[in-house]
């Protein structure tokens, strides 16, 4: 517990304000839900890297993910990837919610699966599989 | 003055939902990181969880509508190939990157990245949002919850400010007229 005392002009003390401990109760829900959440995020992430990457690579994969002409291949790409993330959420979250799991392992391999679809996003990486 | 249709959406892509992300990603950052039991009251908390959790869920949003726009209104017209006889390549963007020297990466190397990798900020983002909805006050007691929100919710940012500032500097070198 904490006040705030104020000497007033007048020569007064007044406490100006009393903080009053109080409680606040937490009830601890399992980290599956969480777990589930960043390693569909991680999933999602992987996948738009490793489609990238196809993209350049395979011209028969380029042309099928035209989804829409405007947009060109950027659009399959994208989809897929949102399509990927938000399936491997749908999977994932079920089986984790209730459970509880070694958070430390979780964020390794949210980090290797993040950290791989960033390299796969980066065009010169993705220009490594591009025909001659 | 007068600002066209295209420019409309592209400064609403760029600027306006851009200037959005980032007030919603400041508030949130600085409530995630605040959200220590030294540091707050049971008052303190209310207000300080409420302002959280719409922070990251605007944030969440605005990088979904940031990238939907971006890449199905706006990045059609940077793409459009120009008529084969065309002299003047000012209102196709690409084929101006690409057809002027020197200005080549831009589009090799700056819209290729901007493009993929816009889109790790929405789904980045997400996660966190999730993470402070569902866990709420225990995010103040669990702190590896806490400190994977923050890393993941500056990822979300990092991968955004990227595609953000490679997007101004095309801009500048081929505005979307």
């Amino acid at each position: 517990m904490a006040t705030i005392r104020v000497e007033r002009a007048d020569g007064r003390t007044v406490d100006e304000i009393e903080w009053k401990a109080e409680e606040l109760e937490i009830v601890e829900r399992p980290n599956g839900a969480a777990a589930a959440a960043i390693l569909s995020a991680g999933f999602g992430a992987l996948v738009l890297g490793l489609l990238a990457s196809l993209s350049e690579a395979s011209t028969a994969a380029h042309d099928w993910f035209d989804f829409q002409a405007r947009v060109g291949p950027l659009s399959g790409k994208t989809i897929m990837s949102v399509v990927a993330y938000v399936a491997s959420w749908a999977v994932l979250a079920p089986v984790m919610w209730k459970r509880s799991f070694a958070l430390n392992t979780v964020f390794v391999i949210a980090a290797v699966l993040i950290g791989a679809g960033l390299v796969g996003t980066f065009p010169k990486f993705f220009e490594l599989f591009a025909p001659e | 003055m007068e600002v066209s249709n295209r420019e409309t959406w592209a400064a609403l892509h760029g600027m306006f939902f851009g200037a959005i992300f980032l007030i919603a990603f400041a508030g949130g950052l600085a409530g995630l990181w605040s959200l220590r039991p030294e540091w707050v009251t049971v008052n303190g908390i209310r207000e300080r969880m409420f302002r959280l959790k719409v922070g990251v869920s605007v944030m969440a949003a605005v990088a979904w509508v940031t990238v939907v726009t971006g890449t199905w209104i706006v990045y059609p017209w940077y793409r459009a190939a120009p008529p084969e006889d065309a002299t003047d390549l000012s209102k196709y963007p690409r084929s101006l990157l690409l057809e002027t020297p020197g200005k080549e990466q831009w589009h090799t190397f700056g819209m290729e990245w901007k493009e993929h990798v816009a889109w790790m900020s929405p789904i980045l983002a997400t996660a966190v949002a999730f993470i402070v909805l569902y866990y709420g006050n225990q995010l103040i007691v669990d702190k590896k919850l806490r400190y994977a929100s923050i890393v993941l919710y500056i990822l979300a940012f990092a991968a955004a400010g990227v595609a953000g500032a490679l997007g101004a500097f095309i801009t500048k070198a081929a505005p979307i007229l």
